[in-house]
């Protein structure tokens, strides 16, 4: 099945947790990697997400501080769109994170476990939380895109 | 903040609540609040003798200096939770106090949240004549000087709060010396009744936890406080109950 919304950026939707999703075409042309990521490219596999700042929190500014450690889900589980599937903690407080899709989770980054300040340092790259094989590429409509997410996140730091 | 809104801070005082009771209790309100059958409200308590450890299991099992075995002898109950932080203690004479919060309405990201905490203790601290701050980067809680007053530990769940902050009004500080509280080696934990200078009287417990509630609400951006008493609160708590089964 292809990935119908892979030529534009996609942001997870307001209740879950901020997250772009990188796609694959040939290995994983039905999966997607949740991940952290570098500026978008276009394109028919390019479409990506990241993990903004500290996640849960509502505001891009007002972000939870260093992140001292990250709780993985197995391999293998389900995750919900909008469900909790992990949690994220800072020395201030511990958050919940929320898959942003559906699916089975089918690689966690375990160097979070020995380092989960990858979080805040490599967001865009090494700090990858989860890889998830979509079971309904539908739900990517559903998100935010770039200039929805944007205006949101004004309207948050607006407050 | 917009001028003329209510916004109301409800307060349930509990008197002493086993910890796994209050757990129960939190997880059913939450639910409830992420549902809008409840508003914000904070519980206002106090636990008999518990050693609780944080989400970072082995870290928080290796503050735990005697076994567990020896801690039960004491009387403490020990219990393993979803909060942050590492292992600390509760006990009678601490005020706890659990907000059970939207943060999106409020206009609060995690980080002002938890500073709010801090600065209720503080600012408790402060009206009995005692200098607060809050930790050094790297660490959460109150401290006065290099004395740790109060603790704070939280969860957030999809932008609602749990879990909270203790205050330690006059506690028995024996039990923290079996722990390295917080994780944090090399410092001291100590009490209000420690640090208020000679000749301060304080005034009853329910007194601190009121004087909390109120400064917790104020810095929140709340306008009231409503205060529900013990005979309300369980009512409101068996309506809980029934709802969630």
């Amino acid at each position: 099945m292809a990935m119908a919304a892979s030529s534009r950026l996609l942001w997870a939707s307001r209740a879950a947790a901020y997250l772009r999703i990188s796609t694959f075409p040939r290995a994983f042309s039905t999966g997607m990697c949740l991940s952290p990521s570098p500026p978008c490219r276009r394109g028919s596999y390019s479409t990506r997400f990241a993990l903004l700042n500290s996640v849960p929190s509502f505001g891009f500014q007002d972000h939870l501080g260093d992140v001292v450690y990250v709780e993985l889900p197995e391999v293998g589980i389900s995750v919900s769109q909008g469900k909790n599937f992990g949690a994220v903690e800072s020395v201030k407080a511990t958050s919940d994170i929320n898959s942003p899709v559906s699916g089975e989770v089918i690689e966690v980054n375990e160097k979070l476990s020995e380092e989960p300040g990858l979080v805040n340092a490599s967001p865009y790259d090494k700090g990858w939380i989860i890889k998830v094989k979509l079971s309904d590429s539908g739900e990517l409509s559903s998100l935010m895109d770039e200039e929805k997410y944007s205006k949101f996140c004004e309207e948050e730091d607006n407050h | 903040m917009s001028g003329g809104a209510r916004r109301v801070l409800e307060a349930w005082s509990l008197g002493v609540v086993k910890y796994g009771e209050a757990l129960q209790l939190q997880e059913r309100l939450v639910a409830d609040r992420k549902a809008g059958r409840v508003g914000d409200l904070v519980l206002s308590l106090q636990h008999p003798p518990t050693y609780t450890l944080g989400k970072r299991r082995e870290k928080a099992e290796r503050n735990l200096l005697a076994p567990e075995a020896e801690l039960r002898a004491l009387g403490a109950e020990i219990h393993r939770t979803e909060r942050g932080g590492d292992v600390t203690f509760h006990g009678p004479r601490q005020a706890v106090l659990y907000p059970i919060l939207s943060l999106r309405p409020l206009g609060l990201g995690a980080r002002r949240y938890v500073e709010g905490l801090e600065s209720a203790m503080i600012q408790v601290a402060a009206l009995h004549g005692v200098t607060a701050r809050p930790g050094d980067p790297g660490e959460t809680g109150v401290w006065v000087g290099d004395r740790k007053i109060g603790a704070i530990g939280v969860r957030i769940s999809s932008g609602f709060t749990w879990h909270g902050l203790a205050f330690n009004i006059d506690p028995d500080l024996g039990y923290f010396e079996h722990i390295v509280p917080c994780g944090i080696t090399g410092k001291g934990v100590t009490s209000l009744r420690r640090e208020v200078r000679d000749g301060v009287e304080l005034p009853g417990d329910e007194v601190i936890h009121d004087q909390l509630v109120r400064c917790l609400g104020r810095t929140l951006g709340f306008t009231d406080v409503e205060f529900r008493d013990d005979s309300e609160c369980g009512d409101m708590i068996a309506a809980a109950a029934a709802r969630q089964s």
